[in-house]
């Protein structure tokens, strides 16, 4: 879709535009986040939230607007916003009311949406983020306000362009929504694809959302601009707002995208904020571009007022207390906590918390269990992740406790088992859900004793002279190919007890 | 298009609303909000104390409030019967765009 409204009053283009290079402007974005509150009955009905079921099987009367039915909001809503809010270090309204926001769309029944216009029952706050391209540098991004509203329903449009009917669907009409929305303090694209990581993880953690983004309960607004130096003075692009972007690739090509897009409009035409409007815009997945979205006049014209047929919900400080009593450790903290108590390196410790809360607390038991988190993180971070995702399974479906996991490293810290047979016991005990000492026994581990490694190291030294005159003549890597001769003659000989006495036994 | 103030805002709600109106309409619909607006207009003249608080709605009370609960919904053909039109399992509306 061409931009004919921008270029319709385009200035010349100017040397000093042309001058400018699209690394010297900054990008401003701000962002709009929709979370779907997990609760069972929507926000003002008792009508279940259950996604996917049959179409048009899950409203009443209120959901669906008839005349005289009367809205009453869901505890649970209010109280999963409160945490939220917590969680974000937002001040939280003592007084919060709800408001009509007017707009007609068939999937919108009453043709006003329930939501908060100028007491959201969150204010301002705060989310600090980390950027993979500058570790360990924080950066905040302040929290404007969240607000609780209540979703539309879903329009499925006739592709064709046969003009057939559009068909509604008024499931999810009603379903609770908590709009979070940022200042304009994100510069980058990554900065906002990590505030959004971030945001997710918290809201997981906190129980608040499953953010399931494929049923498009994470979705996400982009609000984007440059600020371009320009002489002695600074100007500032049209800003545009990116609609309804469900992952968090779409929102960092978007935004990388429409930024360069912007500036190269800006040196075309040279429109400034002063000059146009805020415009709205799609991610085309498919051309991998944003395009220009139709929109009716005056659309934004929403003409709010105060929902005379719901009454103002007041929150004690009492309320509040109970809810920040009852909220567990966020991220950042376990983060802190496993750097700081279990000495992982900072990289780690944000790999085991992105898996979230379920593989923290597996990895902490495992950790006190056998006392090396060195261990314990190797082992989960790389064996146990890896199962689940090839099995696609949670923590909460892993077929060993941290008891029966802890059991193991203890035997890998011992040296009753290598790092080698240490794996294949943990196949087995997953693959049959047995004890390690039961997967030993089907394994036919045993341990070997001492005068049995002796004479299988002299055998070795007896048929290899060549090997040995190497490693005598100071090529280390050579024991490596006696090492695997003797795991293939026993392979319950240990590789580092094996390595040792042979090193020994040459060099005399 | 020239006209009162009301005249100006009675436009942009039709417009707004959807609905056509016609010139006498109009004037007709301009004439009741100046009076609405000046009847209303008479809450500026009270003279309030500092300390008053806003108040947003005609019932003093607050907190009615529902447990997270499921509640049966209609069923489908019921509410479906509302409507001008359907197919059974959604509501059918002319095109959008
Ligand atoms: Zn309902």
């Amino acid at each position: 879709m061409e931009d004919s409204d921008l270029t319709s009053s385009s200035n010349p283009p100017s040397n000093d535009r042309l001058a400018v290079q699209f690394n010297d402007a900054e990008i401003i974005i701000g962002l709009e986040v929709h979370v779907q509150l997990d609760t069972i009955s929507k926000l003002f009905c008792g009508c279940s939230t259950q996604f996917g079921e049959a179409a048009n099987s899950q409203t009443c009367v209120v959901c669906t607007g008839m005349p005289g039915a009367l809205p009453v909001i869901n505890q649970r809503a209010l109280e999963l916003s409160i945490r939220t809010g917590i969680a974000l270090n937002c001040s939280i309204a003592r007084s919060t009311k709800w408001d009509r926001k007017n707009y007609f769309y068939p999937d919108l029944p009453k043709g006003y949406q329930i939501s908060q216009f100028d007491q959201p029952i969150c204010g301002p706050g705060h989310l600090d983020i980390e950027v993979p391209e500058t570790p360990g540098k924080l950066r905040q991004i302040r929290i404007e306000r969240a607000h609780l509203e209540e979703d539309a329903g879903k329009s499925i449009h006739d592709e064709s362009s046969l003009g057939q009917d559009s068909k509604i669907d008024l499931n999810r009409t009603g379903t609770p929504l908590l709009e979070i929305v940022t200042q304009p303090d994100i510069r980058t694209a990554a900065e906002a694809k990590a505030f959004l990581s971030e945001l997710k993880l918290i809201l997981n953690y906190i129980d608040v959302s499953d953010c399931n983004m494929q049923q498009g309960n994470l979705r996400c607004d982009a609000n984007v601009n440059l600020h371009i130096p320009l002489g002695d003075h600074q100007i500032a692009t049209p800003i545009v707002e990116i609609k309804n972007l469900n992952s968090f690739r779409s929102v960092e090509r978007s935004i990388t995208y429409e930024a360069q897009r912007q500036f190269e409009a800006w040196q075309e035409h040279g429109l400034t904020i002063t000059d146009a409007p805020k415009q709205t815009r799609g991610w085309n997945d498919h051309a991998q571009a944003t395009t220009l979205q139709r929109e009716k006049e005056d659309s934004a014209d929403y003409r709010y007022f105060p929902d005379p047929d719901l009454i103002a919900v007041t929150i004690k400080e009492s309320q509040i207390k109970q809810i920040q009593k009852q909220l567990v450790q966020l991220p950042t903290e376990l983060r802190k906590t496993l750097v700081e108590q279990y000495k992982l390196n900072p990289e780690d410790a944000a790999a085991i918390v992105s898996q979230g809360r379920g593989v923290v607390d597996y990895f902490s038991e495992v950790a006190d269990g056998c006392q090396d988190s060195r261990i314990a993180n190797n082992w989960i971070g790389q064996e146990v992740l890896r199962q689940l995702k090839e099995s696609n399974q949670t923590i909460q479906q892993y077929p060993l406790s941290p008891k029966q996991f802890t059991e193991l490293l203890n035997l890998v810290i011992d040296g009753t088992l290598d790092q080698t047979r240490g794996k294949e016991v943990l196949n087995e005990m997953v693959e049959h859900s047995i004890s390690a000492q039961q997967a030993i026994e089907q394994l036919g581990i045993k341990p070997v004793d001492k005068n049995e490694l002796v004479s299988l190291c002299e055998k070795l030294i007896d048929e290899n002279q060549e090997v040995v005159e190497q490693i005598r003549a100071g090529n280390g890597k050579a024991i490596g190919m006696l090492i695997g001769k003797a795991r293939k003659i026993n392979p319950n000989a240990n590789p580092g007890a094996i390595k040792a006495l042979l090193s020994k036994m040459i060099s005399q | 298009m020239a006209g009162t103030p009301e005249q100006t805002t009675v436009n942009q709600v039709a417009k707004l609303a959807r609905i056509h109106l016609n010139e006498q309409q109009i004037e007709s619909s301009a004439e009741k909000l100046a009076q609405i607006l000046g009847y209303i207009g008479q809450l500026d003249e009270v003279e309030l104390p500092e300390d008053v608080t806003p108040f947003f709605g005609a019932i003093e009370s607050v907190n009615a409030i529902r447990d997270d609960q499921l509640q049966a919904s209609v069923p489908r053909k019921e509410i479906l019967d509302n409507a001008p039109d359907s197919d059974g399992e959604f509501y059918l509306v002319p095109p959008v765009f």
